[in-house]
């Protein structure tokens, strides 16, 4: 009786003691998360130019619908899906192909993986800037292929090369990060399974496709969700590269929100864009989440 | 025991300090009062930085200010990509400036300002009345920066032939020809915000005539945009499809243009007042410069009306600080004489009586604005006389730069009046 009388307060201490370690954590996320996220939801309702003296005022879905009626805003959309698929695609292929590459440990492979890294390392601004005086009409590439005596090409004035150009400079300065998850998720590759599997006499596509591949399974979730949004929030490449052209060609929802709406004072529109935004980073989230597990119960089903 | 119970007591003030700790930074980030002056004695005042107008440059212009009446002023860069973009955004989050330079006042900003109309240096500034809103007078200047100048190299223009600048949009035309043959660049154009611009810029005077006051026009639903410019887009599109322009300019950076035109590989390059200030920097040229005013339209008198904005617009943010303080700031960047000198060989800026010692590019603009009929509006529009839309120029751009990547001249006209007609 007197353990349980003592053990109450104890108790009581504890979880207050543990409150208070989850609650600064809880506040400062809802502060600087979830408060901003219902004030979107809230602008995206209404006609509102951001500035103090105006009051918001409540349109309903006035400003979904201008998004979805204008063609401008859906080219905006569609460029910001092909950014996002293509580009998740790409920065995870070489990441993975990379790091298989890599995943000795040796001092070419150390050096590599600095090197691969360090794309990463720089401004988005920067990496923009960089391939357009490498990209440009008047860039390294085109200047050297005028010295040999060919056309140059349209990487930035053309709007598909333009679109392309723009994928290949995102995948190449954001696959670092993504190198990374794929070398830790390799060092977790159970060893005696890899030894097994050569010992059953399989090659390397088998040894990958059986031991390798299943055993990355939770590591190409996180790398295709965090590339796949990082995608989808495409903006500072857009601003040094293309502004957004040639045309509007190369236009992301995220560079539509702040290069137009917000200086338009649209807030209501940017607001709903971004709504549409968040929308999408779950809904692509959602779905990698799933396929997973489909494939996971897939495969225990066969087991 | 004792001990134990200290270390859990020691541990439960350090989880309620955790607690605490954090709701106070968050309170403290949230806290604003709208009001976002500067400290006190401190006008804070957010400027255009670029490469002729760096963070050096203002502060050595307010320099005599500070000395004269003991006030601080804090020079600030945009915080976006322009001041156009970050004043919105500062009002918005409470964290705007005293004083905004290089803007002008729209229906949404100009309830956020002062309306300098009752102050009497106000009044002899260039261009105050061309900016009213209604009665109000929100912005002050320091003098004009033209828009529609066409500069050209001499040089080129005696190799192809050509005796004198263009006055008709047939003879100008005839002289890309004329400066292709002889193996120049016709004309230069850029991409970026520049593609728009130079467009708007050529065919500004032939606008101007044909519709006075075409923003309002637009306004008032009697004319369209698209049908204002459609022949402007015409003239862009037979020019690139003859190879006078570029394709792959629509992928070059404005200074990368510049650099063409200094080099003397180009023929014709549209621009405004402020390039002068990158020709007076870049000193001896392998050719001589000149300039003129584009075309004027078939059968009106030439030159045609310039386009033209007020140049150093400086705005008062209502409900600051030391009011008083930031208007003495104003009035002296407006009307000191050395503040003013100062700012007129900054950036292209042309100011009527100005005693200015002038190059011969600069003496040849002043002699295009003393020639101009008018002095007009261009763009979005300016005080009374404008578009019913924001964000015009970017839209506009993107519109012209599809001429270069294969629309007809009436797709692009149709483009820009859906756009206007979407945000009106």
């Amino acid at each position: 009786m007197e353990r349980t009388a003592a053990s109450k307060p104890r108790g009581w201490r504890d979880l207050g003691a543990r409150v208070s370690m989850v609650v600064p954590a809880v506040l400062i996320y809802a502060a600087l998360l979830v408060v901003p996220v219902i004030y979107a939801f809230y602008y995206s309702f209404t006609e509102y130019n951001g500035f103090p003296h105006r009051v918001p005022e409540f349109v309903g879905l006035d400003n979904y619908r201008s998004i979805f009626e204008s063609d401008d805003m859906t080219g905006t959309m569609v460029v910001t899906a092909v950014v996002a698929v293509v580009g998740a695609v790409a920065v995870n292929l070489a990441a993975l192909g990379l790091a298989l590459l890599l995943q000795r440990t040796n001092r070419f492979n150390t050096f590599g993986r600095v090197v691969m890294f360090y794309p990463h390392v720089l401004s988005a601004l920067v990496v923009g800037f960089l391939w357009q005086a490498i990209l440009g009409p008047q860039g390294v590439v085109n200047t050297m292929l005028e010295k040999v005596g060919t056309d140059s090409l349209p990487f930035l004035s053309d709007p598909d090369w333009a679109l392309w150009s723009m994928i290949l400079v995102i995948v190449w300065s954001l696959f670092g990060v993504q190198l990374i998850l794929y070398l830790a998720g390799l060092q977790a590759v159970p060893a005696d399974l890899l030894e097994a599997a050569r010992i059953d006499g399989a090659n390397r596509w088998q040894t990958f496709r059986a031991v390798t591949w299943p055993s990355l399974a939770s590591t190409v979730t996180v790398a295709v969700i965090t590339s796949g949004i990082s995608l989808l929030k495409t903006y500072d490449v857009v601003v040094s590269l293309t502004g957004g052209g040639p045309a509007g060609s190369t236009k992301t929802l995220a560079y539509s929100i702040l290069a137009v709406s917000f200086p338009q004072r649209d807030i209501g529109v940017a607001s709903a864009q971004a709504v549409l935004l968040i929308v999408a980073a779950a809904v692509l989230a959602i779905t990698v989440l799933v396929l997973r597990r489909r494939a996971e119960d897939d495969a225990e089903s066969i087991g | 025991m004792t001990m134990t119970s200290a270390r859990r007591g020691s541990k439960a003030r350090g989880a309620a300090l955790a607690a605490v700790v954090p709701l106070f930074l968050v309170a403290a980030c949230s806290s604003g009062s709208g009001s976002a002056g500067g400290e006190d004695g401190e006008i804070r005042m957010m400027v255009n930085l670029t490469d002729n107008l760096n963070q050096a440059y203002w502060e050595k212009l307010v320099k005599p200010f500070e000395d004269e009446t003991g006030l601080k002023v804090k020079i600030e860069g945009p915080t976006g990509k322009s001041v156009a973009e970050s004043f919105p955004q500062q009002l918005a989050a409470g964290t705007a400036p005293d004083v905004i330079q290089s803007i002008f006042p729209d229906d949404d900003t100009a309830p956020e300002l002062i309306d300098l109309s009752g102050e009497a240096w106000a009044k002899s500034t260039p261009m105050f009345d061309e900016y009213a809103m209604g009665e109000a007078h929100y912005a002050v200047g320091v003098g004009t920066q033209t828009q529609s100048l066409v500069y050209y190299n001499k040089t080129a223009f005696e190799k192809a032939g050509i005796s004198e600048p263009p006055t008709t949009w047939d003879e100008l035309t005839k002289d890309l020809g004329d400066l292709k043959k002889a193996g120049y660049t016709p004309m230069q154009t850029a991409g970026d915000f520049q593609t728009g611009l130079q467009l708007q810029q050529i065919y500004h005077p032939t606008l101007n005539q044909l519709h006075p006051e075409w923003q309002t026009a637009v306004s008032d639903e009697k004319l369209s945009v698209g049908d204002a410019y459609e022949p402007a887009f015409h003239l862009y599109a037979d020019w690139i499809k003859a190879g006078y322009i570029n394709k792959s300019d629509v992928g070059l950076s404005p200074s990368q243009a510049d650099g063409n035109f200094t080099a003397g590989k180009v023929g014709l390059y549209t621009n405004g007042s402020w390039f002068a200030a990158t020709l007076n920097k870049a000193g001896d040229l392998p050719f001589e410069v000149g300039v003129f005013s584009p075309p004027a339209a078939d059968g009106k008198e030439y030159p045609g009306p310039q386009g033209a904005t007020m140049a150093n617009p400086y705005m008062i943010r209502k409900g600051i600080g030391d009011e008083d303080g930031a208007k003495q700031l104003v009035e002296y960047l407006v009307t000191d004489a050395k503040a003013v000198e100062a700012q007129l060989g900054s950036d292209g800026v042309f100011r009527k009586g100005s005693q200015r010692e002038q190059s011969e590019v600069d003496a040849q603009i002043q002699g295009v604005l003393d020639a101009a009929p008018a002095l007009v509006a261009v763009g979005e529009g300016q005080g009374n006389v404008r578009l019913p839309v924001t964000g015009f120029n970017p839209k506009f751009t993107e519109v012209a730069q599809s001429l270069y990547t294969g629309a007809g001249p009436a797709d692009a006209a149709k483009s820009i009046d859906q756009w206007v007609d979407e945000n009106r």
